[in-house]
């Protein structure tokens, strides 16, 4: 409570908080409410914005904007999807590694290890190439394995200097299984900092869709902030000068990465005072 | 140096096993997609042109080339077999051409842009991160907020739009390519010249956001090293702030010298992408247009490609990592 | 304590905070005033957190933020240091008159740098005229009356043990043989040999008369009786009793100093004067401005006037002390708790 109420303080935490929830809600509330498919071809190619299109059309003649706020839904769904997966993940084993030591450990961190220098970009390219139908789930869940090991890293760290805590010695003293110190000694300590290693795979899993869209390996049968820029730049819209195809999703994106950033600082800055001079 | 060495051979058992690694699953993930790839390939590519002998032909030679008709493990050996003698495959796309020869083509690009793009936004990001983190006051105050924005700006998302501004709107520079169609690749003056008009941009953009990055990390490590015990005593042994500030340096720059060993595939697979937004003749082009047109062995030859430049440099930087940190020396001798 | 002495160091109600960065102050020194006479020894005791640390550092007159000074002054061998620049503190006063062993050597030592390296980078620092071999020298020098062997100069400090690194910064902390050293707690992390070889040194050096003057931050008894002159005893930020060594160990009049003292004589296995046990409740928030006594919320012979005003010290046979109850401590003498000797 204390704690959360420090973070409140933060204008850094606050900005970013800000940000990124009203775009959330943009992004859910505009669809509920306007019921306007995002695949519908309303005119002609790359019609400049005008008072009927505010961001004019793509490539196919469908309402940029329209697709903005679907291929944002798409994008943050995503995004959290990944997010949760990658740091469950990344937790599980960072935790258990940080306490059991030895080898579980040993094994845990090479793992982790190796999947930390093999570029996952590489291994979401090969994952995503052999499948046929890339459903949102199946994209969230693929780009949340290709992520984890760097919360895995972080968490083994801060779990690692917990094990020798007092009250974690006595939980062990009164028996306590592993799963049970570690759940209930060890992660109330690093919420915190598991939070904001959440923070930081939302972004990861933002951005990594949008890199996968480009490549042509986005999610199919839906509209993302990739799959936009992917289409923007497969039809030269750079080129014929339809900036309103790609201006709106790559700000987007950067809105929303930007704002998770910030979010992260905040509570950085908070978290880890010394960071702070 | 002993010890060095084991620490070396140590880290290269390690690369070594993330190769193989990396080997498998580019041997595995493609064979998992359904269907029968090849046919449905070989007759898209000829379709019509012709016989259905010839087509046969083909498909047999792809047939005995990934070894498809024998047991999964002796196809894994085959390819294992077949990368370690250099030999990539043939791309279904560009047929009969090898995807060595096409490798050999896109690589020197590749390395050309990015291997500079990346070591001057590296330099130049850890200096200004220093910087912020000395001068604090408004320096900091305006440089963090716009590194970090920068950072959270996709590579992609600034290839492309700087390629709209100085490309197309300002016609400042040339919108795509590694040079231009009219001139043919020589040591030649106009060439060179023509190839850097075309670098420029591509090169800008990778800069930029690993500048933004890298400010940010080292901004962090030195305000952190400024807290730490160890300046407080120097000051308070009256040591003079030039000095104690190149210690602060040093010590910052050495944890971020691991984090460009960490974040180096995810800015090599940013960069890839920045390829694409310029059409650049690199590996990641290549890499696009084999998606494109689901040319599997181009697709494995280029993440095979990918993965073992970042592998190399990733020890290379390790091996300099360990010749100039005594922390992790002194740790050797610990743990010895 | 002879008049005739000289003053090595004044202190002169001396204040100074710690600014939050949500902007409140830690008031970790307020208003300190004692002298350090030429040839003394002077301890000063009190619970974590108290503000030893805080002050010993307040006294060099340099202030790194986020410590803040307030007010008073600190003169030096005459001279107030306090206020003057950082060039001049840096180049005449820091290690080579005033000199602060820290209290942590864990981390007081640059990681990536061999001993030698940053010996020879300070003393070049303070006289660039002076040859490499001369800094070699004098260093191993001092190693040796810390029995620190030579090759110890060749190292990375995380080669060192514990009780070595704390050696070395006792040696480095001396090398400019400085006329006042003032040593945080410096042989907490070392065992009982060390512990003598580091205060034989400090003496050796205080003997030769290179060092004039010590102060020694400790809750080791050892020390305090056989080599502190004078103890203080500081509580909240303040000095609540100062005096002579046997006065306030085995006759402590303030009743901080009486229960600081008890847990210092009789200490619990590991706890050593950090917590005290004895007393109920805790050191109250330096963060607010206090009213009245600091410690009336734990003190057994607290009155209502005891927070009503601010309280001075008094004098009290060659000993001061703040507190309002002195004469009621007096006149029931045999009933407080004391300790038995
Ligand atoms: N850098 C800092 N920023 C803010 N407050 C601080 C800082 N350092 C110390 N303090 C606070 O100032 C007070 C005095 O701290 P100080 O370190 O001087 O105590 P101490 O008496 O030396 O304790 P110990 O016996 O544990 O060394 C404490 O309340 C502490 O929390
Ligand atoms: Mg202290």
């Amino acid at each position: 409570m204390e704690t959360l109420k420090l973070l409140f303080k933060s204008p850094k935490f606050i900005a970013g908080l800000g940000i990124f929830v009203f775009l959330f809600l943009t992004a859910f509330i505009y669809p509920a409410v306007v019921d306007k498919n995002p695949f519908e071809m309303v005119g002609l190619m790359y019609e400049a914005p005008s008072s009927r299109y505010i961001l004019g059309t793509d490539n196919f003649g469908r309402d940029v904007f329209v697709e903005l706020i679907h291929g944002m839904k798409t994008s943050l769904i995503i995004g959290l999807f990944a997010g949760v997966i990658a740091t469950a993940i990344g937790v599980t084993i960072g935790l258990f590694a940080g306490y059991k030591g030895g080898t579980v450990d040993n094994i845990l961190n090479s793992i982790t290890n190796i999947f930390l220098v093999i570029p996952p970009f590489v291994i979401l390219i090969l994952i995503t190439v052999s499948l046929r139908s890339r459903s949102l789930a199946v994209m969230g869940l693929v780009l949340g394995i290709t992520s984890w090991p760097w919360t895995a890293r972080a968490v083994r760290a801060q779990s690692m200097s917990l094990r020798g805590r007092e009250h974690v010695d006595i939980a062990r003293l009164n028996g306590a299984s592993v799963v049970e110190i570690i759940i209930r000694e060890i992660m109330p300590y690093i919420l915190s900092y598991i939070f904001m290693a959440f923070v930081l795979q939302v972004a990861s899993g933002i951005l990594n869709e949008a890199g996968i869209s480009m490549l042509g390996l986005g999610p199919s049968n839906v509209v993302s902030l990739g799959t936009m820029l992917s289409w923007a730049l497969l039809f030269e819209s750079v080129r014929s000068g339809a900036w309103w195809a790609f201006v709106p999703p790559a700000i987007t994106i950067a809105l929303i990465t930007f704002s998770l950033y910030f979010m992260n600082t905040g509570m950085d800055e908070i978290f880890n005072p010394r960071l702070r001079s | 140096m002993r010890k060095f060495t084991r620490y070396i051979l140590q880290k290269f058992s390690w690369y070594l096993l993330a190769f193989f690694l990396a080997l498998f699953l580019n041997f595995l993930l493609p064979r998992l997609v359904p269907g029968d790839p090849i046919s449905v390939l070989v007759s898209q590519m000829m379709s019509g042109a012709v016989t259905s002998e010839a087509q046969e032909r083909v498909y047999q030679s792809f047939i005995q080339e990934f070894g498809l008709d024998k047991p999964f493990f002796v196809q894994f050996f085959t390819y294992v077999g077949n990368v370690f003698k250099g030999n990539l495959g043939t791309s279904f796309s560009l047929y009969p051409l090898s995807v060595n020869k096409i490798m050999a083509d896109a690589l020197p690009w590749t390395l050309f842009l990015q291997f500079p793009a990346i070591i001057v936004g590296w330099i130049v990001g850890n200096l200004l991160g220093a910087f912020a983190a000395y001068r604090k006051g408004n320096f900091d105050r305006i440089l963090f907020p716009v590194a970090l924005f920068i950072n959270s700006v996709p590579y992609y998302c600034l290839a492309i739009i700087l390629l709209y501004v100085f490309g197309v709107y300002l016609r400042w520079f040339p919108i795509g390519g590694g040079y231009s169609r009219t001139l043919l690749p020589s040591w030649s003056w106009p060439f060179i010249v023509d190839v850097l008009h075309h670098y420029f941009l591509p090169f800008i953009s990778i800069v930029l956001v690993t500048i933004g990055g890298q400010a940010i990390g080292m901004r962090e490590m030195a305000i952190y090293e400024l807290n730490t015990d160890y300046v407080t005593y120097c000051k308070m042994l009256g040591m003079g702030d030039r000095k104690i500030q190149s210690y602060v340096f040093r010590n910052a720059m050495l944890p971020q010298i691991t984090g460009l060993a960490i974040s180096l595939g995810t800015m090599v697979g940013g960069s890839l992408i920045t390829e694409i937004v310029f059409g650049y003749p690199g590996i990641g082009s290549t890499l696009f247009n084999g998606i494109r047109r689901l040319d599997y062995p181009l697709i494995q030859g280029s993440t095979l490609i990918i993965a073992l430049t970042v592998l190399a440099a990733n020890f290379i930087i390790d091996i300099v990592y360990g010749l100039i940190d005594p922390r992790i020396k002194a740790a050797q001798v610990e743990g010895s | 304590m002879e008049e005739s002495r000289k003053i090595m160091l004044k202190v002169d109600g001396l204040r100074a905070y710690y600014k939050t960065r949500s902007g409140e102050r830690i008031r970790a020194v307020d208003n300190i005033s004692f002298n350090l006479m030429e040839g003394e020894i002077l301890g000063i005791a009190g619970e974590s957190g108290c503000g030893k640390s805080t002050l010993a550092m307040a006294m060099s007159g340099l202030f790194l933020p986020p410590l803040t000074y307030e007010s008073g002054s600190v003169f030096l061998d005459g001279e107030n240091i306090i206020g003057k620049k950082e060039e001049e503190l840096r180049k005449k006063i820091l290690g080579r008159k005033y000199s602060y062993i820290p209290q942590s050597a864990m981390n007081a030592l640059n990681p990536t740098l061999k001993i030698k390296n940053f010996v020879i980078d300070l003393l070049k620092e303070h006289d660039p005229r002076m040859s490499k071999k001369k800094v070699l020298d004098l260093t191993t020098e001092r190693f040796e009356s810390l029995s620190l062997p030579p090759w110890v100069i060749d190292l990375y400090p995380l080669e060192l043990s514990g009780g070595m690194k704390q050696r070395v910064v006792i040696a480095v902390s001396t090398l400019m043989n400085p006329k006042v050293v003032v040593a945080d707690e410096p042989t907490s992390a070392l065992d009982v040999t060390s512990q003598k070889i580091v205060i034989k040194l400090i003496k050796e050096l205080f003997d030769e008369g290179i060092v004039k003057s010590v102060i020694f931050i400790t809750h080791e008894l050892p020390i305090l009786r056989h080599v502190c002159d004078r103890i203080a005893v500081m509580y909240a930020g303040e000095f609540v009793e100062i005096g002579e060594t046997e006065g306030i160990i085995f006759n402590p009049i303030h009743p901080y100093s009486q229960a600081l003292m008890q847990s210092i004589l009789v200490p619990e296995v590991g706890i050593k004067g950090k917590k005290l046990p004895s007393l109920p409740g805790s050191p109250p928030d330096l963060r607010k401005p206090i009213k009245g006594c600091r410690f009336a919320d734990r003190c057994y012979l607290a009155i209502e006037d005891c927070r009503k005003r601010t309280i001075g010290m008094v004098e009290f046979d060659s000993r001061k002390v703040r507190c309002i109850r002195v004469d009621h401590i007096k006149a029931k003498e045999e009933v407080v708790p004391h300790v038995q000797q």
